[in-house]
């Protein structure tokens, strides 16, 4: 075992384990983040996708022993219930999600995606979503929520 | 001002005839002419063993690897060819009359392929291998007509070249091919048998295995003298197949051709970047095509050295039952660098590549036997770990996540360092860190 200081949604946060444990296991089981699922443990589905410094990655795959420094965010550090996030309402607005088992891996992909590139065009979400799957087929939905966000996003701004 | 003397004019003339001479005889060389179109209406029907056999002979020249951007315009071209003059598109080879070939005669078309010039005359870039083709024979030309003629006829007009000054004008091709446009048929050799010339005549004149597997010189021809020494393809190390080969362990036939159409060679090797598309094309080919293939390449390759061999397949044995070793104090003024990436081995590869592995692993090979461990620099090695390896869309085969935004650039040094070192038992590669900071991301 070894002690790791991780910083998670904005949290500094003390933990205890082996140097392998994967960051999903770090982030559901010790910090009862659930967001992030456990799809196929392979980085096959992206269910597990949350961002690690400024990239989405696939956090079934990232041991926590390389995390060092670099800012965790999740699905929960976007809003709450009582207060989506730009995103999060998005997929409200589209209703996105159908069993939505793989909506907050979506979300922190296509929150990384608007961070680096406010104004991708559809080929751009695309292609930068290809590795997150749904097994109910909200595909499309999930596109136009991407794309609804993006644009409520600029015209914030 | 200066005075010009009457003798420094005389010479200043001479100069000046002198380049007016060479210019002309550059444009003489440089000047094709157009080969007249030809309608759709013209061309003979063809017979549809010989598109067959068209379609093979094309699968073995690689040609949809260059020509086919997007699986859903076949051969349509567009796809981007960096090189170090710049980057090269590739063009419409559908039989599209305005943006394509089909105005191209048979003639046209086989002019193309053995000098390089277009229908229009204009000289095409050595990018398009036909340095390789102009080897072929007339009538697999005539098959590889036959099958590109009849392709879907796709509108898809050129992307314009990004190339460097002066690589842009295309008379200059003249000089390049006076240089290294060597059109002597491929030389048979009677002391091997059938299936190995047959494979000397694909390597050389349609696969052109040479272009990626040979190094070129500074004007992008092969060097000749070191054939199959090893090259590169878009930023990937390509494997020498010669004596240099980089494989602790020996090829065989049968093991060479499955890889060769399948991508997979078990506990061998496993294709990855630019080779996969190849493979990919191969699965099309006549399977006795693709072994006599084989059989040509294995000859160039010697055996591996006996203790590099027996190293390799000591760890094969151990593999399934320990695990790669700790970093040690052995390791000397690297050992920080190793045992932070013992570290990374541990916690992000150990769970599919080492004992003790998880269901999920699959077929994860063992990487005391993954060439990429044994290249003479570490740009493969560094494309796979943060590329990971996917099969193409559609395709079954092995598949490895990429670890690109996972692990830092520091993390992948790091990781490559300890894999050299003790997967391989290799000299460190020396300029490690600037390579892993110079490979392009995904």
């Amino acid at each position: 075992m070894s002690l790791y200081t991780l910083n998670v949604n904005g949290r500094s946060e003390q933990i205890e384990a082996e140097p392998d444990t994967p960051l999903l296991y770090i982030l559901r089981d010790h910090l009862k983040l659930n967001g992030a699922k456990f799809g196929c443990g392979l980085g096959q589905c992206g269910a597990c996708t949350v961002i690690a410094g400024e990239a989405a990655v696939l956090s079934c795959l990232m041991p926590v022993s390389v995390v060092g420094q670099r800012n965790v965010r999740t699905v929960e550090g976007l809003g709450s219930p009582a207060l989506p996030g730009q995103l999060q309402r998005a997929f409200i607005a589209e209703q996105a999600a159908q069993c939505g088992y793989c909506i907050a891996g979506m979300i922190m992909r296509a929150q990384a995606l608007l961070e680096k590139n406010p104004a991708p065009t559809d080929a751009e979400i695309r292609r930068h979503m290809a590795l997150n799957l749904c097994r109910c087929g909200t595909h499309m939905r999930i596109l136009r929520a991407i794309r609804r966000a993006a644009d409520a996003m600029r015209g914030a701004q | 001002m200066k005075q010009i003397t009457p003798r420094a004019r005389r010479r200043l003339w001479s100069v000046a005839v002198l380049l007016l001479i060479l210019a002309a005889g550059v444009a003489a060389l440089a000047w094709r002419p157009a080969i007249a179109p030809q309608a759709p209406a013209q061309r003979p029907p063809f017979d549809a063993a010989l598109v067959q056999r068209g379609a093979q002979l094309a699968a073995v020249g690689q040609c949809a690897v260059c020509h086919t951007a997007d699986p859903s315009t076949p051969y349509a071209g567009g796809v981007p060819l960096s090189t170090p003059f710049g980057t090269v598109y590739s063009t419409n080879i559908t039989p599209d009359g305005a943006t394509g070939i089909g105005a191209w005669s048979e003639p046209a078309f086989r002019r193309a392929l053995r000098e390089g010039v277009a229908r229009d005359g204009h000289l095409l870039y050595p990018a398009f291998p036909y340095d390789h083709y102009t080897r072929l024979a007339d009538d697999d030309i005539h098959a590889i007509y036959a099958f590109m003629m009849t392709r879907d006829a796709l509108h898809a007009p050129a992307h314009p070249n990004r190339l460097n000054f002066p690589f842009g004008l295309r008379p200059l091709l003249a000089g390049w091919n006076l240089l290294f446009l060597d059109h002597a048929a491929v030389r048979l050799d009677p002391a091997h048998d059938a299936e190995w010339n047959r494979g000397a005549y694909l390597a050389q004149a349609l696969g052109h295995c040479g272009a990626c597997h040979s190094p070129r010189n500074a004007l992008g021809a092969e060097k000749k003298r070191r054939y199959l020494g090893g090259g590169e393809a878009e930023g990937w190390y390509v494997p020498a197949l010669n004596a240099a080969s980089p494989s602790p362990l020996p090829w065989t036939l049968d093991q060479l051709t499955v890889y060769l159409r399948s991508g997979i060679a078990p506990d061998h090797a496993i294709a990855g970047g630019p080779m996969q598309g190849v493979v990919g094309n191969l699965a099309q080919a006549d399977p006795r095509d693709v072994r006599a293939l084989a059989s040509y390449v294995l000859t160039f390759m010697g055996k591996p050295p006996p203790p590099l061999e027996a190293a390799a397949r000591a760890a094969a044995r151990s593999a399934s039952q320990s695990s790669l070793p700790p970093a040690t104090a052995g390791d000397g003024a690297d050992a920080q660098l190793l045992q932070q990436g013992a570290q990374v081995y541990a916690g992000a590869c150990a769970r599919c590549h080492d004992s003790g592995r998880t269901i999920g692993s699959g077929g994860a090979m063992q990487l005391p036997m993954a060439i990429a461990l044994y290249d003479p620099d570490p740009r493969s090695l560094i494309h796979i770990i943060r590329d990971g390896i996917a099969p193409q869309d559609g395709r079954a085969g092995r598949w490895m996540p990429g670890f690109a935004d996972i692990l830092t650039d520091q993390q992948v040094t790091a990781l490559a360092a300890y894999l050299r070192r003790h997967g391989a038992h290799a000299a460190p590669w020396p300029h490690l860190a600037a390579d892993v900071q110079k490979a392009a991301k995904p």
